[in-house]
């Protein structure tokens, strides 16, 4: 056991790596910050409550619903609701389907693991046969093509899993607002640190789906197939959410034919850590929808502050976008500081090294983020 | 009636100038209210209008210096009474879109009314004379609000411009003196048969005058220097006033007086003058590819658009004489629009440099509506269906076409390069990502908008419904030619007695229509 000091990080980003081996964030501290961060975090708390209850009902009801219209609806459907959808003021359940996409498609975990195992596929026969029961448009296609609605299932299960992820981080959000309020929260240590802990209370809640097929239960991830939280679906939604993400205008050029995208999908950066918040407001680009969302739950603290700055209302939602962004990047810190090798606070130099080597590699992927334009805003 | 749309201004600016105390902001209604009040009585006045007269009407005539045959003049017609609207129109937009904490604010709206006085003379006068007055007249206001108001090189600008026009009025009088002596008459009432008496040389070298103290006006390649300085120099309301009703003083003179006095030297010049156009469209066009400044890139992109007017006067027909009127009306409508919303960028952006400017269609950081309208504007002047710029060049490749086809056809290369220019510009401008310089700009606020608005709607309603304005103008058009498509036809029989044949492959083959002089 030695413990020597340890030397300088020779990194592009080393400020970021002293910081965080010093217990603090990606997030500068300041007073603006802690309290773009919370307010934001409000905001976001309450969207994601609409957000995962909408996935569980979808999961849950409209399984194997193959033109599922009022899947937004949550089982209430009347003329004032279906008006209220058209006029679109209203939460943009897309882009809580859109991050589910995102998920799917980039995979990762156990829960991608299993999805793929032949234990799932077992359990989605049943399934299916109840589902597809005197449907006889169904019953056909199946037979030709049997890989269709296992894949339909498996966006089910990542419909469920979300949700259940979100319902987590939606309480813990609201929790720390209320925390915020109480005046128990007074820096962005604080802040990251309430995350954390949230996370790692809640790392080993375990994940399954049964969703309910002509009124009968239908297990899909059981118990047993021990899928927990942090491993199985809050990992892996920071690396497809906030990391991987998919390319849209304001990240980089999608021309698929000016070789700008990466052949690899783990060398997609297009998240929400690197994702320019400029083009918000512009059609065609997921954020948008869930910065429109959360313009309508803003504490009265955080809009007065908008309200402040040069183009007032005007940029409502470039202003949420950058607040959004800080406020994920302290999520990020917890989540790296959560799966750090070590103790951050050990005096064993071959620790210490582990843990700086494990944060050199986060900054890696780091440096073409915006962290650094987060800390001069 | 008339009157008061030249002494109505002029009373307003004495009023702004010399009352006492008058501060900026009740300076800037007054000339506000004074300009929106010749804009209902021109309204009025277009309601009386008796569009199926091709008589003077409203005729204002008082002796003034009789030894001099300049007489007091005034009567409106279907080609001046839509130029006037524009004019008290566009003088309200300018106004409007004038800086209420302009430096100097009564002089600076006082010269606004002067000048919209002195056009609106010029467009109302019948005497020769008093519209050389009031041509020269709307210099005087002009050169000041150039040479204060403008920008880092506002005194060249001016002072080249104050020459160019300078020379272009010398040039108008001359022809002037010359038709009136030369034709022996003792007054300068216009009268389009006062050519008669002249010799076809004598004609040609007082047409030539008229061609380029006119083409310098409009302005035509190559007496077109001083506009893009001008126009770069002048703040926005005098961008929007030189492009919209003062360059159409050219078009009007070449119009009213070219074709108008001298229609045989015309018919015979017509070939020359279609090429002139070509050149002078292809030459505006190409050199608005290579701008870097929106304000220089819309400046060429008016000297190729009002080359169109002298295609379509060069190949006198009544549907290229009626296109001329329209495009005038047009160009006037759509490059005030570009020129205000190029104002609103370089006003919120300091800057209109194609290099530096980017995204600025962004939805929440940007300005969208602006650019939105300035796609709009764009697509009238380039000519797309549905807008006004569409109407106007089609009736003028319509008319043209079938006397000079291969000049049409060489003209309708530039509208092709109105697209290209004009999409290089808003492609480099509003899409992209928005540039460092402009990622916190002052929000655009309603009234920087409002003057656009009006322009753009207006550039769609007679887009969609472009009789609203050949109703006015047909007939007085039509009468303007007295052979038409006289390249082609090859012969005139007119005489003071004589009411007008038309003849032309492109209107009814026979309509008689009296003589205007003779009816008063």
């Amino acid at each position: 056991m030695t413990t020597t000091l340890q030397s300088s990080s020779n990194h592009p980003l080393a400020d970021y790596v002293h910081r965080l081996e010093s217990g603090g964030a990606l997030l500068s501290e300041s007073e603006t910050n802690v309290m773009e961060v919370v307010g934001i975090l409000k905001s976001y708390g309450v969207v994601l409550d609409a957000y995962w209850q909408n996935l569980i009902y979808i999961a849950d009801h409209q399984f194997l619903e193959l033109f599922p219209f009022f899947k937004y609806f949550n089982g209430e459907v009347s003329l004032n609701r279906l008006l209220r959808h058209w006029w679109h003021d209203r939460i943009n359940y897309e882009y809580a389907e859109y991050c589910m996409r995102v998920m799917l498609w980039h995979g990762g975990g156990g829960l991608d693991t299993y999805l793929d195992s032949e234990a799932f596929r077992q359990r989605c026969q049943p399934a299916i046969a109840r589902a597809i029961q005197n449907n006889w448009v169904v019953q056909p296609l199946h037979c030709v093509f049997p890989d269709f609605l296992p894949e339909q299932i498996r966006q089910s299960a990542y419909y469920s899993a979300l949700g259940q992820f979100w319902k987590v981080m939606s309480k813990i959000f609201l929790d720390l607002s209320d925390e915020y309020d109480r005046g128990n929260i007074r820096t962005i240590a604080q802040v990251v640190q309430y995350i954390q802990d949230g996370l790692v209370a809640d790392a080993s809640l375990p994940i399954t789906y049964a969703p309910i097929v002509k009124g009968q239960r239908q297990e899909i991830i059981p118990l047993e197939a021990g899928l927990t939280f942090l491993p199985d679906v809050a990992v892996p939604y920071v690396e497809a959410v906030f990391f991987r993400g998919t390319a849209f205008f304001g990240t980089v050029s999608y021309n698929a034919q000016a070789y700008q995208i990466p052949f690899e999908q783990d060398r997609f950066a297009y998240g929400a850590l690197y994702a320019d918040p400029l083009p918000i407001g512009g059609a065609g680009i997921p954020p948008t929808l869930l910065m429109q969302d959360m313009r309508h739950y803003l504490p009265d603290y955080l809009h007065h502050h908008y309200q402040q700055q040069r183009r007032g209302e005007n940029d409502l939602r470039v202003k949420i976008c950058q607040s959004f962004q800080k406020s994920m990047f302290c999520v990020t810190t917890a989540a790296i500081r959560g799966l750090m090798p070590h103790p951050l606070d050990t005096t064993i130099l071959e620790e210490r090294q582990a843990n700086r080597s494990y944060l050199e590699r986060w900054m890696d992927r780091l440096q073409t983020s915006c962290v650094e334009a987060v800390n001069q805003g | 009636m008339l009157s008061s749309l030249i002494w109505t201004p002029i009373l307003g600016a004495v009023l702004i100038a010399f009352w006492p105390g008058l501060s900026a902001s009740r300076s800037r209604w007054v000339a506000i209210g004074v300009t929106v009040a010749a804009l209902i009585w021109s309204l009025l006045l277009g309601s009386q209008f008796d569009v199926s007269s091709v008589s003077l009407q409203f005729l204002e005539d008082l002796p003034w210096i009789e030894s001099l045959g300049l007489s007091y003049q005034l009567s409106l017609d279907g080609i001046s009474l839509p130029l006037i609207v524009l004019n008290a129109l566009l003088t309200a937009i300018a106004l409007w879109s004038s800086d209420s904490d302009i430096q100097r604010p009564r002089f600076y709206y006082s010269l606004l009314l002067l000048l919209n006085a002195g056009v609106a003379g010029a467009f109302l006068a019948q005497n020769l004379l008093l519209f050389f007055l009031f041509y020269e007249l709307e210099l005087v206001p002009l050169y000041f609000l150039i040479a204060i108001w403008g920008g880092a090189r506002r005194g060249y600008a001016a002072t080249k411009f104050l020459i160019y026009t300078a020379v272009s009025g010398v040039l108008i009088l001359a022809a002037f003196l010359g038709l009136t002596w030369l034709s022996g008459s003792s007054d300068f009432i216009y009268n389009p048969l006062a050519s008669q008496a002249l010799s076809l040389g004598q004609q040609f070298i007082l047409l030539g005058m008229l061609l380029v103290g006119f083409g310098i006006k409009i302005p035509l390649f190559p007496f077109h220097t001083w506009l893009p300085d001008a126009h770069v120099e002048a703040s926005t309301p005098v961008s929007v006033l030189l492009a919209g009703v003062l360059l159409k003083l050219g078009a009007y003179g070449l119009l009213k007086f070219g074709l108008g006095l001298f229609p045989d030297a015309w018919a015979v010049l017509a070939p020359g003058l279609a090429a002139w156009a070509v050149v002078s469209v292809l030459y505006g066009s190409f050199t608005a590819i290579a701008q870097k400044d929106m304000k220089k890139m819309v400046a060429y992109s008016s000297i190729g658009h009002m080359g169109y007017v002298l295609l379509a006067c060069a190949a006198a027909t009544p549907l290229s004489i009626l296109g001329t009127v329209f495009q005038m009306i047009s160009h006037g409508l759509i490059s005030a629009l570009l020129f205000l919303l190029v104002g609103v960028v370089y006003k919120k952006t300091g800057t209109r440099d194609l290099d530096l400017l980017s995204g600025l269609l962004n939805p929440e950081r940007g300005m969208p509506v602006i650019g939105s309208l300035m796609v709009l504007g764009v697509m009238a002047s380039a000519g797309i269906p549905g807008m006004v710029g569409f109407i106007s060049e089609f009736l003028i490749f319509r008319g043209s076409f079938p006397v000079f086809p291969t000049q049409t056809l060489l003209s309708m290369v530039g509208t092709g390069l109105t697209a290209v220019y004009f999409l290089l510009m808003v492609n480099r401008v509003f899409f992209g990502r928005l540039s460092k310089q402009a990622e916190d700009l002052p929000p655009v606020v309603w009234n920087d908008r409002l003057p656009s608005v009006v322009l753009a709607s207006l550039i769609v309603a007679f887009g969609l419904q472009p009789s609203w304005l050949t109703y006015w103008t047909e007939t007085t058009t039509t009468a303007l030619l007295p052979h038409p498509a006289a390249a082609v036809v090859g012969t005139v029989q007119l005489s003071p007695h004589e009411s007008v044949t038309l003849s032309s492959p492109l209107v009814s083959p026979r309509l008689p229509i009296p003589n205007p002089i003779e009816e008063n």
